[in-house]
């Protein structure tokens, strides 16, 4: 088993939190993971994203030409890296910031409002979480309850944002999602 | 304290020096890099130990001198072109025989280049940008694992020879999260009482200085460091070898490449071709004999680095010379990857084999 991730979007939308919520997820299931993220100039410039592996067995490649999931938060993203996703692989955008120009048809799209569902909750910080929990929904193999704790851990210098986060992820993991 | 952990490179350094006992920390920021500084400057003075945030590399390096000469563990972290402007110090960090840990974390040159990871390095670590007969140890990690257990050795290697230690690993490896376990310091420690400047009471005075007029004791000196030397080549050489056996021909790689080298050995394993890897884990002292041992049954050799060619060198001296050595590489800053590996290898080993 080895699957590979690219989370990319804009800076301040929680693209690294959300990496490191996702290798630590994928770490406490007692799988192997990487996880690389973009630092200085890109990040300075606005454009940021990180790559993670997830492996059942050591994990020795940590770069992959192609990613069997994208998460792409904003145009520039979905622009960026619709041709980084593998044949038969999936690519997961926030309608709120892009619009999914379908040039490829070897591969899935699924879409969600995600800022706008964010708002909603009432905190657009949160819109990493929603993204999350859809990302995971369509993965499959983790439950929220799996998850749960988790998240407890690594906002447990930041207690009054865990309930809301915890939120948004049920209502990623519960998005009834357009299969498009 | 033993529970894995999700851990940057940068900070499972910075972590595991503190629990090998390192006392004083002195650094200037410069990515990909600044982790290692950002989380001392917290950590330190939390626990009374000095974190000096320097004026300049050259004066951080200059500190780790002095501060180490009084008996402190002392770590210094930097990047490629700000490590250029120690290289006078190290000179002289080796020649007082002191023990320095210094971690530089690669980013691409020459001159000021940019913060893409690389490993173009390897020349002035292993070789010395400084002048005169002087060795520093170079250990290279690959995993963050192994930034853990390699810091801890650092700290061990520079205690127990008094000499400077470089941890050199390319930014990749500074930025990337691993699941990583931090144990207790599992090296015995060392006894530096006869040479510590500590203050004269009760006993003569001492002096540590490079400076040496008397030209026999200058000689005696640099034969006193060679002994050392020959010391470190024969006891603590270390590398990974990976199906070198059977193999018809066999990769050569340091750091994040060689991980990327083993996954190439086994996608041609699984294709019933026999490719080894052998990995230096210490770079100074590099295991020239154990490479030399290895040509006598594999003819066929495929350096691999993040850069044009520097590691080339030592492989080239290991060898024998009826022995076919390619390189693979690009300029540093420019990750090689998995599939370029196999793509560039294909076309050396093509002739061999009819299956590729």
């Amino acid at each position: 088993m080895y699957k590979s991730f690219i989370i990319s979007g804009s800076g301040g939308q929680g693209v690294i939190s959300m990496g490191n919520a996702l290798a630590s997820i994928i770490m406490l299931n007692d799988f192997f993971v990487s996880l690389c993220s973009s630092y200085g100039a890109e990040m300075r410039g606005g454009a940021v994203n990180c790559e993670i592996n997830m492996s059942d067995s050591e994990i020795l490649s940590v770069r992959n030409d192609k990613v069997d999931y994208v998460v792409a938060l904003n145009q520039t993203s979905f622009d960026k890296f619709i041709s980084k996703v593998k044949e038969n692989g999936t690519i997961i955008v926030n309608l709120s910031l892009a619009k999914v120009n379908k040039i490829r048809d070897d591969i899935k799209y699924i879409s969600a409002p995600l800022t706008q569902e964010a708002i909603n909750l009432g905190n657009i910080k949160i819109t990493n979480s929603i993204a999350l929990g859809v990302l995971l929904k369509v993965l499959g193999g983790f439950s929220y309850d799996n998850i749960k704790p988790v998240f407890e851990k690594l906002l447990k210098n930041k207690q009054n944002m865990i309930q809301k986060n915890l939120e948004a992820l049920k209502l990623g993991l519960d998005y009834v999602l357009d299969k498009e | 304290m033993s529970e894995k952990e999700l851990l940057k490179g940068n900070i499972a350094i910075a972590r595991s020096a503190l629990a090998a006992g390192c006392s004083c920390y002195f650094g200037y920021p410069i990515t990909p890099q600044t982790e290692i500084g950002e989380f001392l400057s917290y950590e330190m003075p939390k626990r009374k130990l000095a974190y000096v945030c320097a004026e300049s590399e050259i004066g951080a390096i200059n500190m780790a001198l002095g501060a180490s000469a009084t008996g402190a563990k002392v770590m210094v972290s930097s990047s490629s072109c700000a490590v250029s402007l120690m290289q006078e110090a190290l000179s002289y960090i080796a020649s007082d025989e002191l023990p320095v840990v210094l971690v530089n974390v690669m980013r691409a040159g020459p001159g000021q280049g940019h913060i893409y990871p690389s490993q173009g390095d390897y020349n002035q670590a292993v070789i010395g940008g400084g002048n005169g007969d002087y060795k520093t140890i170079v250990l290279a990690p690959s995993s963050v694992q192994e930034c853990v257990d390699m810091t801890f050795r650092a700290f061990y290697l520079s205690q127990k020879y008094r000499n400077p230690v470089i941890l050199l690993l390319d930014g990749m490896l500074g930025q990337m999260a691993e699941p990583a376990i931090i144990k207790d310091n599992p090296y015995p420690e060392t006894d530096n009482s006869s040479w510590v400047l500590n203050g004269a009471n009760q006993r003569p005075a001492r002096e540590i200085r490079s400076l040496e007029p008397n030209q026999n004791k200058l000689i005696r000196h640099i034969y006193e460091m060679n002994k050392k030397y020959k010391a470190l080549e024969a006891n603590e050489t270390d590398w990974e070898e990976y199906q070198t056996q059977d193999a018809d021909f066999i990769l050569t790689a340091f750091g994040t490449m060689a991980r990327s080298a083993k996954a190439v050995c086994n996608y041609y394993r699984e294709k019933g071709i026999k490719c080894g890897l052998f990995r230096p884990k210490t770079l100074y002292p590099f295991p020239f004999e154990r490479l030399r041992e290895l040509t006598k049954t594999t003819k066929k050799f495929i350096d691999i680095e993040m850069n044009m060619g520097q590691m080339l060198r030592d492989v080239r001296l290991s060898i024998l010379s009826n022995v076919q050595i390619s390189f693979i590489g690009k300029p540093v800053g420019d990750w090689l990857s998995e599939s370029e590996m196999i793509g560039a290898i294909d076309n050396i080993i093509k002739d061999c084999y009819a299956n590729i």
